[in-house]
């Protein structure tokens, strides 16, 4: 079974998207698109499937990394969600269904280890690697592992 | 009766004076303003009033006996206060009120008018006897000092209001600056790590990879600040704690156990970014030479504080390094330098095996 995770990147500022899709690449996973904004994110390909989305909230058109993280839920149900944001005192508590969050700024051991404890938790379930100080995680993505391992 | 007609003897004492009832003569010479009236009469007439009354009324006392009381009230008198009057005669109460009445010349006083009734051994309500007197200074001074209290307190919520405005404006303003600087901190994070892909020289790449970690315990640094509710102290307990986990993760080494006894510290913020490069220093030196050519090991942090001063200690059980290589690297001279700036005093010393770094700096206040 191969331990590659699918990930889409949805963040404005293209400097943090190159960064972000660099460390997610270097750490073995594969990038599937990126996008700037709810229009772009709408535009994707149905059938794109991805696994874990990194979902600014601040984002281009005047849209926001809410209405981005529903559209997922709705169309890609599977896909984890984790928020990249400067401003985590906007997320509500429940995060709107999404999985967590990494404060900005990150840092490179941040997102890294962020990434590799998502893929632990996907591919072993549950994760065998302790949760990094860096993602803040909603009950969801608890009970997420639960699920899967029972 | 024979009580009521004693009332009326002191129609006979105005010739007398100083003899005859002495409480009707009490009555008929003091300063204070009298009249009594009786209910038993068609329309509740004045059947008395002093000399002081008549002062004060400018009218006569064949103007004033046998009319009604309400022969003093105008235009302006408030009608609320004339009810209460009547509801006190009507009930036969004691009532003390102020009531604006008027002169004979139309001019207008203020009347601290008390007035109770008079019985009789059977309880029957023979007179209503009242005293008045002039309070318009008094009541003057209160009306002053209520509009002078109606101006204080609108200037009051006037200055409020700008206070509240301009602490909005700050606030903002603070919001928008501390957004700035975590934008600019990811950006600078992100850029240094693109450029460090593309160097193909291990050397330079490695001494990017310094830079980065720098920058990225000073973005730590930054988050911490932001996310806590006090922005004047810093918890350098759990920034060590965090920083321990980033940077031996980060390392990818799986082959060093760390250990942490580390407890809420706090600092004062304007220390924060020195403490923290200097911490972020020891931890990355201790990965990169305690750990070296893949060798296994331990790294321990601790953190404590005493009354006024605060420990941080980080040791490896590495091999050590010499004095004379240490003294050469930039992490050594920022150690000195930035402890220098926070008052922080870094010594080393040998673990037995592997180095121990010990960092005492001051503790804030927290007893105030």
């Amino acid at each position: 079974m191969t331990r590659v995770m699918e990930v889409l990147i949805v963040e404005d500022e293209m400097l943090l998207a190159m960064d972000i899709e660099a460390m997610v690449e270097d750490s073995g996973h594969h990038v599937l698109a990126e996008a700037a904004s709810l229009q772009e994110v709408k535009d994707l390909p149905e059938d794109l499937n991805p696994q874990l989305a990194f979902v600014d909230i601040h984002l281009a058109n005047n849209s926001n990394g809410f209405d981005v993280s529903l559209y997922i839920q709705t169309h890609w149900p599977n896909a984890i969600i984790v928020f990249v944001t400067a401003n985590v005192s906007k997320i509500p508590a429940d995060f709107l269904g999404a999985h967590g969050v990494i404060a900005k700024p990150f840092s490179h051991a941040g997102l890294v280890n962020a990434v590799n404890y998502i893929a632990s938790g996907m591919f072993d379930s549950p994760p065998n690697v302790p949760r990094p100080a860096s993602l803040i995680t909603s009950p969801r993505l608890d009970q997420r592992w639960t699920e899967r391992a029972s | 009766m024979k009580q009521r007609d004693d009332w009326h003897l002191t129609d006979v004492l105005e010739y007398e004076h100083g003899r005859g009832d002495p409480f009707a003569a009490a009555v008929r010479a003091t300063r204070m303003p009298m009249v009594i009236t009786d209910p038993g009469q068609e329309d509740n007439p004045i059947v008395f009033c002093n000399v002081a009354f008549q002062e004060l009324t400018g009218y006569s006392r064949a103007e004033i006996v046998g009319r009604n009381c309400r022969f003093l009230q105008g235009p302006e008198t408030d009608p609320a206060g004339v009810a209460q009057v009547r509801e006190a005669i009507a009930t036969g109460s004691d009532i003390g009120i102020d009531l604006l009445n008027y002169r004979k010349d139309g001019t207008t006083f203020w009347n601290a008018l008390y007035m109770s009734p008079v019985r009789d051994k059977a309880g029957k309500i023979q007179f209503f006897f009242a005293s008045q007197m002039d309070v318009s200074d008094r009541v003057a001074a209160q009306s002053a000092l209520n509009d002078q209290k109606e101006i204080v307190e609108r200037e009051v919520v006037r200055r409020t209001a700008d206070l509240r405005a301009a602490l909005d404006a700050k606030d903002i303003l603070l919001h928008e600056v501390d957004h700035r600087v975590k934008n600019n901190l990811t950006m600078i994070g992100s850029l240094l790590r693109l450029q460090v892909r593309t160097i193909d020289d291990p050397s330079v790449a490695l001494k990017l990879d310094s830079m980065l970690e720098r920058v990225d315990a000073l973005a730590v640094v930054h988050r911490q600040l932001y996310q806590s509710s006090d922005i004047g102290r810093f918890d350098i307990g759990s920034f060590s704690e965090n920083l321990v986990s980033d940077v031996v993760g980060s390392s990818g080494r799986s082959d060093i156990t760390v250990d942490v006894e580390a407890q809420p510290l706090f600092v004062d913020a304007a220390n924060a970014s020195a403490l923290g490069l200097i911490i972020n220093e020891i931890l990355t030196n201790a990965v990169k030479h305690a750990f070296d050519d893949g060798r296994s090991g331990r790294l321990s942090l601790m953190v404590s504080g005493g009354e006024d001063h605060g420990i941080i200690r980080i040791c490896d059980d590495g091999p050590g390094m010499p004095s004379t290589k240490r003294s050469k690297s930039i992490g050594t001279a920022l150690i000195a330098r930035l402890a220098k700036q926070a008052r922080a005093e870094a010594t080393w010393h040998d673990n037995q095996p592997g180095t121990c770094v010990t960092i005492t700096f001051p503790r804030e206040d927290t007893r105030t």
